[in-house]
């Protein structure tokens, strides 16, 4: 069975969700083949996720009887799942009964406050490698798909566990939605060990939240940069947490000052933590930093999980051999997906990565084997001809003045919007010294806030309509 | 300036309303409540009044009225509020 769920103690606990529900593996697997028998293999089936046992015995099952899920948020907007539904006409789709209201079609059946509903849409011919789909960044609103492959979840899972240690004691709190790589893989890792997934839909601002992993007893955690940005702002180093011993970040780079706060904490509490990378496109985690070398390895991300490997290439594509040295973020390894679908017609298509992906992340490896992400490939921009790299200058003004920072721009001029206006001529002074370009060919905003979305990356495109739009001239200054 | 004054610019600057909405405004009701914006929010009400808020009261600060409660813990003056 898919993730070995039949394999497990049948009278262990697998998944606990905030709604109250506690299914054991004995009835999860009795659940994959009820939910599953009911869509037809190698059909489509768009599923509205949240975390909650009802949403998952859907992604479970159909995966376990051979339809192909579509893992899209539950509260995805209405223009985006139009589009999505024009595009790849699904055959079924699985919904909170809540959100049934959005569609007109006929429900086939109801568990666990899901329905299935069954589209008029005709059965298409797909890949039958293609076991999952899932949107490359839900926020976006792009219809571009990541196709998974068969096996690459298990992999993941497996290795993953392996690297982080996982046995079947762990109580995983499981709030980063499973409708994104880094959920899904948190939640996917603890079931292939009979742990158990502590699901839930409120977030880590909410009472609620709190009481349930204080009453679940939460063995580990995992956040993306911006749950640590909260985490610290709740003051939680001196939360009484006596069951968390885990604690994991993924989903981005957390600052350094962020980054030794956290190893820090660890290493006084007796924790362990540990700072991963991963993408969609790899089924979530292909590296993580063993909680050993937290504090000696600050803002790693470790090595490359069992199996996998990873390597770096300059801009000809060429691997570079030398121990240390600094290029491309590439991987190879049972986790990497088949490639992307923007239409129907491209759920047919074949392996086209083979294995093997270049992130587009530039990264250093150091003397021990330690690869730290440098910069993103695309974030660059030529000013003067120089290669600039955004988010190397985003990150240098960051620790430089300790200060919230994000860059953007065009190859006529770097936008740089800071919050602290008491810093902005410093700013402009410190980064034209910095990469000796002449300070007009920068520009520093002063506004109220850095836009995020709600995984907490940062929203360039906003920020430059909003503040640098039309007419901002050199006095103009966004408060 | 009188602090339930400053409060309440806090509260419309963080989270883009009027005065007029103010009375009853809770998390999530509006768009920019959200976990962003309350943590925007938490961190000027810190400055402003010069306090650090205990975890507890961060996570209940959950609509306009409580949080003149809870900010009366940390001796504020001047939060009187009669609807």
């Amino acid at each position: 069975m898919f993730l070995n769920i039949d394999k497990q103690k049948s009278n262990s606990v697998a998944l606990v969700d905030s709604e109250g529900n506690r299914i054991t593996y004995g009835k999860l697997a009795e659940l994959l083949d009820v939910v599953g028998g009911q869509a037809r293999p190698h059909s489509l089936v768009f599923s509205l996720c949240k975390n909650n046992v009802g949403s998952m015995v859907g992604y479970l099952g159909f995966v376990e009887h051979g339809a192909v899920p579509v893992t899209l948020s539950a509260g995805i907007d209405d223009k985006l799942l139009s589009t999505l539904l024009e595009i790849y006409t699904p055959a079924y789709i699985w919904t909170p009964v809540e959100e049934e209201h959005r569609f007109k079609f006929k429900k086939v059946f109801e568990i666990y406050g899901y329905a299935l509903l069954k589209t008029e849409n005709e059965l298409y011919p797909m890949n039958e490698n293609l076991q999952l789909c899932m949107t490359t960044s839900g926020t976006t609103g792009s219809p571009k798909l990541v196709r998974y492959k068969k096996g690459n979840l298990e992999a993941n899972a497996k290795n993953v566990a392996d690297a982080f240690g996982w046995t079947e004691n762990e109580r995983a709190i499981c709030d980063l939605g499973m409708q994104y790589t880094m959920g899904l893989n948190v939640i996917n890792t603890h079931l292939y060990v009979g742990a158990t997934a502590l699901l839930t839909t409120h977030n880590l601002l909410s009472r609620e939240f709190w009481d349930y992993i204080k009453k679940e007893r939460g063995t580990n955690f995992t956040g993306v940069p911006f749950s640590y940005d909260i985490l610290c702002r709740l003051h939680f180093e001196q939360m009484d947490l006596p069951d968390l011993r885990t604690f994991s970040q993924g989903g981005g780079k957390l600052t350094e000052k962020r980054f030794m706060q956290l190893a820090e904490y660890a290493q006084k509490t007796g924790r362990r933590f540990i700072a991963s990378f991963g993408t969609t496109e790899t089924s979530a985690r292909i590296t993580c930093l063993p909680p050993e070398l937290a504090m000696t390895k600050i803002g790693s991300i470790g090595r490359a999980i069992p199996e996998g490997e990873l390597f770096l290439v300059d801009e000809n594509g060429k691997e570079l051999t030398d121990t240390v040295a600094e290029g491309e973020l590439c991987y190879k390894g049972p986790n990497v997906t088949m490639g992307y679908a923007v239409c129907k017609k491209d759920l047919m298509k074949g392996d086209e990565f083979n294995g093997e992906y270049h992130t587009g992340d530039l990264a250093r490896r150091d003397v021990d084997g330690c690869y730290y992400i440098t910069g993103r490939l695309s974030r660059f921009l030529k000013l003067l001809s120089y290669r600039v790299s955004l988010d190397q200058t985003e990150r240098l003004i960051q620790q430089e003045f300790n200060i919230e920072c994000a860059c953007s721009g065009t190859d006529q001029r770097m936008n740089i919007y800071i919050t602290d206006e008491s810093k902005k001529t410093q700013v402009l002074k410190f980064i034209s010294a910095k990469t000796g370009i002449f300070r007009n060919l920068f520009k520093v905003f002063v506004v109220q806030e850095i836009l995020r979305n709600e995984s907490g990356k940062i929203r360039y495109k906003k920020m430059d309509a909003e503040y640098a739009g039309k007419g901002a001239s050199d006095e103009h200054i966004i408060s | 300036m009188d602090n339930l004054k400053k409060y309440n610019e806090i509260m419309m600057e963080s989270f883009q309303v009027n005065e007029e909405q103010l009375k009853g405004l809770e998390y999530q009701s509006v768009q920019e409540w959200d976990s962003v914006g309350h943590m925007t929010m938490i961190a000027m009400l810190e400055e402003a009044f010069d306090i650090i808020m205990d975890t507890d009261d961060i996570i209940d600060f959950s609509s306009y009225e409580k949080g003149i409660e809870i900010l009366k813990k940390y001796n504020i003056g001047s939060l009187c509020y009669d609807g």
